[in-house]
This record gives C-alpha cells, structure tokens and sequence, in this order.
C-alpha cells in the first residue's frame, strides 16, 4: 500500500474522532483497519491524546460559588431597583407624547379662536405653544431612547463584583 | 431503542425549556443551580482556552452575571452548555483585547507561531495532570495555538458536536475539524510508536 493510501484513512480517523464521517465511510475504515498496522497504531495514538486530554483536573477555589453567588445578589437587587425608574421613564414618555399631540392639534384646530380671545396674533400663538408647550414635550419624548443605556452605565458604574 | 432516545431527548428539551424560564425570569435560584452545575466545566475551559489560570476565576464571575443580565436569549431550543461556553468566550476575548495580548479570531492560516507560556511558572496543565497521559500531554498542551486547545476541550471533553463547537467560536464547521486536526496532530507524537 502507497503513502497516499494510509495518509487518506488516517485523515479519515480524525474524521470520525471529530464527529464528522458518513456511516459508509465509517464501514470502509473498519474494514481497513483490521488489516492495517500503521493506521491501527495512528488510531491508538489519538485514542491516547483524547485519553490523556481526560487525565486533567483543575483545581476551583472553594470560594468561587459563594463569591459567584454573592455577585449575582447584588446584580440582582440593581437590576431589581431599575425597574421601577424604568416604569416611571416610561410614563413620562407617553405623557410627553401626549402632550405633543394635543399641543399641535390645540394650535390647528382652536389656534384661531385663541388668538382672537387674548388678542393675539396667530404667528405670534403658534410661537408660544411651539417654544413652551410642542417642543418640551417632544425633547422629553426624544430623550427616553437613551435612557435605557443611561440607566445600565449607571448601573455599571455603581456594580462593582464583590 | 428508539424510544428511550426519544425520551431522553424529551426530557432534555423540557430541561432546557426550564433553564430558559428560569433565565427569563431572572430566577436567582436557577443561576445558581446553574453555577453548582457547570463550575468546573467552564473553568476547565477558560483555562484550555487562555492556557493559564490566574484571571479564571474573574471570567468566570463576569459569565454568570452576563448569564443574569442577558439570559432571556437563551431560548432552550438547544443544548445550554454551548450557550454558556459562547457567553464565556465572548468575554474572554474582550478582556484579551483589553490586555492587548492575543486575539483568538485570526485565521488559521496565518503563519501566527503558537503563543509560549506567560511566565516560567509551571503552566495549570502541568498542575493538573492526574494519569501518565496527561503528564506527557502537559507541556505540549500548553505551547498549543489556543483555538487549537479550545477545539479539543469543547469536542472530546464536552463531547460537542462540529455543529455546538462551530456556533461557539463563530467559525466555519470544517475550520472547527481542521483546528481539532491539527490539535491531535500536534499531540499525537507523544504517544508514537507504542503498541494499543
């Protein structure tokens, strides 16, 4: 048998070591096997590597859990106390939206009539709503994106692993 | 025969299906559960993946709080072990990039020459090896390319498939075959020349 012929099961062994070899190709190394030294010797050599791989045991420190779980306790309770500021954030936001609608359908449908009441002009109606009523209420609306990532910097920032 | 794959297959989804409650939840009492479970595994594979031991511990701690804060992607569809090994190794690489040591995202195919022990101390491999195998594996072990070791661990430790190893390292199954080639190639002479 040629160099290239051992070469082509020997590739195939490490196929099947590593899980993937067709059940046809599988039969066919079985078969050479039987009758191949050289390969049966290479199988043995990896089957001892993947032995040996199991022959390690890593020490863990005795106090890994209680510090993991203490960690996890704190992390929890942040997390707990955001919930609550998130809820509030969210509140606030729809409120602002709200107040955004109503201020510009304030301005289209009745902008007319309050400005003949208080004897304004309508230019000078939609200023006012627009500086003091639509566009606060929009910054606050267009803020509540970042809050999420605000809160959880903060709370990066406080969460020191104990 | 069948039916007791079929079970067994039954029951570990519903397993799964737990776990990925529990994380969803925020359920402490299955973090820890967790933790009590799957310990020693991921130290074992922080330490086959960074070839060292101090800073282990710190990883390890990071992963189970990323496990609290973003357990709701875990959708219990699959296995949780490659779930957690993904997680672990995300970190692991971030706090590589952070020290500027090495990245274990390059390419196989880059000439990179394996990374040496940090320091003369003798290397966590050396520390723990128990049969005369592993003995003879250590030193060699250590001078491995990390994905290399990394491809190891996870399929002949972890007994996962191409497909798990794949989806954790975020590389191609036949990149995950060859790196689990080259490994053994790289041990193999070891133990070369001996009868089975």
């Amino acid at each position: 048998m040629n160099i290239d012929h051992h070469e082509n099961f020997q590739h195939m062994i490490d196929e099947s070591l590593a899980g993937g070899i067709s059940a046809e190709r599988e039969k066919s190394l079985r078969d050479h096997l039987h009758t191949c030294a050289p390969c049966q010797e290479y199988l043995s050599a990896s089957n001892n590597v993947i032995a040996g791989l199991g022959g390690f045991s890593f020490e863990v420190d005795p106090s890994l859990n209680a510090r993991v779980f203490a960690s996890l306790r704190v992390r929890a309770q942040q997390v707990e106390a955001a919930q609550p500021r998130r809820r509030q954030w969210l509140l606030i936001s729809l409120a602002a939206v709200v107040l955004t609608i109503s201020g510009s359908v304030v301005d289209l449908r009745f902008g007319d009539l309050i400005a003949s009441v208080f004897d304004i002009q309508r230019t000078q109606l939609q200023h006012g709503l627009l500086a003091f009523w639509i566009v606060p209420s929009l910054c606050v609306f267009l803020l509540f994106p970042l809050l999420p990532w605000l809160s959880k910097a903060g709370t990066r920032r406080q969460g020191r692993i104990v | 025969m069948f039916e007791d794959e079929l079970i067994s297959r039954t029951s570990m989804q519903s397993d799964t299906q737990q776990i990925a409650l529990g994380l969803r939840q925020g359920d402490l009492a299955v973090i820890e559960a967790l933790v009590e479970q799957y310990q020693y595994r991921l130290v074992r594979y922080l330490i086959y993946l960074l070839g060292r031991r101090d800073g282990v511990d710190d990883l390890v701690q990071e992963t189970w709080l990323r496990v609290l804060e973003r357990g709701s992607s875990y959708d219990g569809h699959s296995r949780f072990e490659p779930w957690l090994f993904r997680v672990a190794r995300n970190i692991a690489v971030d706090a590589m990039r952070k020290r500027q040591n090495l990245s274990l995202d390059s390419d196989d195919d880059d000439g990179r020459p394996p990374p040496s022990p940090a320091s003369s101390e003798p290397s966590p491999f050396t520390l723990a090896a128990r049969t005369e195998e592993a003995d003879r594996l250590a030193h060699s072990l250590q001078a491995l390319d990390p994905v290399h070791r990394e491809a190891l661990v996870l399929r002949f430790q972890e007994d996962l498939s191409l497909q798990e190893i794949s989806a954790i390292v975020g590389a191609p199954v036949s990149t995950v075959a060859s790196r689990i080639y080259r490994g053994l190639a790289t041990l193999r002479p070891q133990f070369e020349g001996e009868t089975a």
